[in-house]
């Protein structure tokens, strides 16, 4: 697209399917519409927005496209249909999350199936332009990723610490296999904005926050596609974060941070001292969300720098921190930097580079011990008082071999040890080993999660659930244990595997 | 007020690929092929109208009346409008009704081919941006509405064989009635032997609809020279009047429409343009009805009320089975696409209903050589869509008044 102007219009209606609803006859519109066609001027101004980016829509009638169009080569062959979502509103919709071979297929029995909006990448843009996205990327609800309802609920009960109130993992469905280590695979029209996006909508769903009343998103990632442009803004203009004002712009901050693997950990204690602080706003308390979303670079295999081809993965985390309805409070932090140089990328590179054998024991070890001890120091606690360990896991050596020797037992790390079923997911790698444990702990368990990002830092948290652990429990279908194990994965080879990391 | 618009003459290049030629070339050879009969000068003519839809695109051309202005050294007043022919034609013929110009060129032009990477990105970003967005390519929307087709008349099992072979029956009809015509863009020179249904159905894979299936992208162009009745006489004596001329529009979107199994444009033209014309349905038997794909073909014969809904593949999957020139629908005989449908004749966009204008009035004259219907007939229909039924456009021509 090579027109801003229509871009912003386009993924503007489209990101989230926006549609309106006329309050008199209660007729649908598939467009945001200023009166209804029927009723005339007496909805002029009243017309309520709809968005379907939540919803569940049925896949009416579909076929396939084998030689697309110019900007959609890339994908191959893939399913094109019409997706109704009740109430005579119908999209037309791209399949995604589908590799087609080149055996028979037949169109039926896709037709009449239950598909879940997805957002994606619309299509192969020049790369100077303005990556395009859309929400009218289906994939069926009886496979991997299922259709949940996002239910806000009214908080029960107010914390005198700030802390967790819910949190989702996205991973993709593609995975590769290795030995015994499993890693996720971005399909070809996601990113790390796409992912981003996905795990912020998984958290809404399982805390049941007010999307409005978040008043800061904060999107840590190291493969932002752009050098310059947020993806913290596309996540708050598509999950409707903040009210709404006129013209599309919405009462909410939205920011990026990088520091490597440690760029969203870090703003844990941001987004907690924030919802501290804005605990007595009138007229009602507001959240904040901390995203970590990558899709972790490597060069090639047979290239510099290909060692880490061997580990990387593609996903996404998203917490949400409040006052209200705590799953884990925040007991106490502590963080360390220094100016270590084991691993880096220069502007414009594709691939990151590393230290080598550097990024072991003077970086990794040193700052991720320092922080465990200095947190527990700091908090007056013993490895026996803390019920789960979670380290930044970059491969499954690193992170096993610093919890064994700062003292914990495997029921202590295995728990939230992730690395050989997602491969190192940056970003989102230790929270996402945050999340695993959040999915079993009990009530009045403490957390130990010490991220690392080179550079280098740690942040080191100590988190203790609450009795309301176990009231959310049951409302996130699509956990990480899911993801792990789910029966729809789907397996690839390494040229498959390198095609659809590179997207389009 | 003047009484009646006709035809005088009609023109055409042979559609396929012109890579030698430029656009307003190609409409100054189809116009010169109008008027050498009634012996029509470029200095006769009181304005012309032309209609392209992909020129900008294609040629990086936004002003082409500049370009024949040029090419043909006049001046007179002309209009491009980056539109289907019958749009063209619609405004001379508003114009001559009008009594504001006696004589009019009417001309289609368009170079598909000097674009053939991108055309499909152009085609259906215009002719539906949500599709475009979504991955559909041209062809999709048609076999979408093949899918709701056989789903809401219930088509399965042996009906859905017979169903798809009638679609490759028209497919095939095509193709033999194109061998006929001299200016087709697939004659026999490019295939080795005739395509068979077989070879249709083939081409389909696992596909509901196929290459045989689809019209193909052309260069080309038309050219007719319309006029007033008293013009008209003088310069000859077989003037082709339009008796009927209907138009009608439906949403952008092939999806939010709720007529989804047939196009509603369709049929809202045929009543007016029928209405227009005084003219009972079953006096036509001659139709050029817009092709683009076989689906699009037979959907079309039930919107303008000549097949039953749901039921007009199958009296097509009779006719064709011994296929005599026509096919025979409700017991009555039609002759359609006799020049070789949009997909054997070609598809050049702006040029398209020219060249369905041009077969309707050779054949009304009997002028169409070998392909000459050995039958009297005195009035025939062209239907011209835009994009995927979003614009419908009828035009009735009689011989007789």
């Amino acid at each position: 697209m090579s027109s801003e102007p229509i871009e912003r219009r386009v993924s503007y209606n489209l990101d989230k399917i926006r549609g309106s609803e006329c309050p008199e006859c209660e007729r649908n519109y598939s467009t945001p519409m200023d009166y209804c066609v029927d009723c005339g001027r007496i909805s002029f101004g009243r017309m309520k927005d709809t968005n379907y980016f939540f919803e569940k829509g049925n896949l009416e009638v579909c076929t396939i496209v084998e030689k697309p169009t110019m900007r959609f080569e890339k994908l191959g062959s893939f399913l094109h249909g019409t997706v109704s979502f009740g109430k005579g509103i119908r999209f037309p919709g791209r399949v995604t999350d589908m590799l087609i071979n080149n055996t028979g297929i037949d169109l039926s029995d896709f037709e009449g199936r239950e598909v879940v909006p997805r957002f994606r990448k619309r299509y192969k843009v020049n790369r100077k332009e303005i990556i395009p996205t859309i929400s009218l990327a289906f994939t069926f609800a009886d496979e991997y990723y299922p259709h949940q309802n996002y239910e806000i609920r009214k908080p029960k009960k107010e914390y005198e610490k700030p802390g967790i109130v819910g949190f989702g993992v996205y991973t993709s469905k593609f995975r590769i296999k290795e030995g015994r280590i499993e890693r996720s695979v971005p399909f070809l029209d996601e990113d790390s904005i796409t992912a981003a996006v996905e795990a912020g909508k998984l958290a809404l769903i399982h805390s049941g926050v007010d999307n409005t009343k978040i008043s800061k998103v904060y999107v840590g990632s190291e493969s932002n596609p752009y050098a310059v442009k947020p993806i913290a803004s596309k996540v708050a203009q598509v999950l409707d974060f903040g009210k709404e004002e006129v013209g599309g712009l919405r009462g909410v901050d939205a920011v990026d941070t990088e520091f490597a693997c440690k760029a969203a950990t870090s703003m844990f204690k941001d987004a907690a001292a924030l919802v501290s602080f804005e605990r007595n706003k009138e007229p009602e308390k507001t959240y904040v969300m901390s995203i970590g979303s990558d899709n972790s670079q490597a060069a090639p295999r047979d290239e510099p720098g290909g060692e880490l081809d061997l580990f990387v993965g593609y996903g996404a985390s998203a917490f949400i921190f409040g006052m209200d309805d705590v799953i884990a409070e925040m007991e106490g932090y502590y963080s360390i930097t220094s100016d270590t140089p084991d691993f880096w990328r220069r502007d414009l590179q594709p691939f990151p580079s590393h230290g080598g054998r550097f990024t072991g024991e003077p970086a990794y070890f040193k700052h991720v011990k320092k922080t465990a001890e200095k947190t527990m120091e700091k908090l007056k606690l013993e490895p026996k008082d803390i019920n789960y360990f979670v380290a930044h896991q970059p491969n499954a050596k690193f992170p096993v071999k610093v919890a064994k020797d700062l003292g914990f037992k495997q029921e202590q790390y295995l728990p939230g040890l992730k690395v050989a079923k997602f491969g190192n997911t940056y970003s989102g790698s230790s929270p996402i080993g945050l999340a695993a444990v959040l999915e079993i702990a009990k009530p009045n368990e403490r957390i130990l999660i010490v991220s690392y990002g080179s550079g280098a830092g740690s942040d080191g948290y100590s988190l203790i659930t609450t009795t309301q652990i176990n009231d959310i429990k049951n409302r996130q279908k699509f956990t990480v244990q899911n993801q792990a194990e789910n029966e729809f994965l789907e397996y690839v080879d390494y040229p498959t595997y390198r095609k659809l990391k590179c997207g389009f | 007020m003047s009484s009646s618009v006709a035809i005088i003459d009609v023109g055409r290049t042979k559609f396929g690929e012109h890579y030698e030629t430029n656009p307003e070339k190609l409409v100054e050879e189809a116009f010169l092929n109008a008027s050498i009969k009634p012996e029509i000068s470029r200095k006769d003519l009181d304005a012309c109208k032309f209609s392209t839809y992909f020129l900008p695109q294609t040629n990086k051309i936004g002003a082409p009346e500049g370009f024949v202005s040029q090419l043909m050294e006049i001046n007179i007043p002309m209009e491009a409008s980056y539109k289907p022919f019958s749009s063209a034609f619609s405004a001379a013929y508003d114009s001559i009704k009008s009594g504001r110009y006696n004589l009019v060129l009417v001309g289609g032009m368009e170079k598909m081919t000097d674009r053939w990477y991108k055309i499909r990105d152009d085609l259906m970003l215009l002719g539906c941006p949500l599709s475009y967005y979504t991955g559909a390519t041209p062809l999709t929307n048609h076999e979408l509405m093949l899918r709701e087709y056989i789903k809401k008349y219930d088509i399965h099992d042996k009906e859905l064989e017979e169903f798809n072979n009638a679609l490759a029956w028209m497919s095939v009809v095509n193709h033999k009635n194109a061998l006929k015509n001299e200016n087709a863009q697939f004659r026999e020179e490019i295939f080795e032997k005739e395509i068979s249904v077989d070879d249709v159905l083939r081409a389909r894979g696992r596909k509901p609809l196929g290459r045989y299936d689809f019209a193909p992208v052309s260069d080309g162009a038309s050219a007719l020279l319309l006029a007033s009745e008293e013009v008209a006489k003088k310069y000859t004596d077989k003037p082709v009047y339009v008796s009927g001329i209907g138009s009608a529009t439906d949403f952008i979107s092939y999806q939010s429409r709720n007529e989804r199994t047939g196009f509603l444009s369709n049929r809202l033209a045929m009543e007016k343009a029928l209405k227009k014309s005084g003219l009972e349905r079953e006096e036509i038997k001659l139709l050029e009805i817009h092709d683009e794909s076989t689906m699009q073909g037979m959907v079309s014969l039930e919107d303008l009320g000549f097949a039953e809904k749901g039921k007009a593949w199958l009296d097509i999957n009779k006719s064709c089975e011994d296929y005599q020139g026509f096919y025979k629908i409700n017991g009555n005989k039609l002759f359609v696409n006799r020049k070789g449908g949009l997909k054997a004749d070609g598809n050049p966009l702006g040029a398209t209903g020219g060249a369905q204008i041009y077969e309707i009035v050779k054949q009304l004259r009997a002028e169409a050589g070998e392909r000459q219907i050995n039958e009297k007939l005195e009035h025939g229909l062209v239907l011209e869509n835009e994009g995927f039924g979003v614009k419908s456009n009828i035009i009735i021509l009689s011989v007789v008044k």
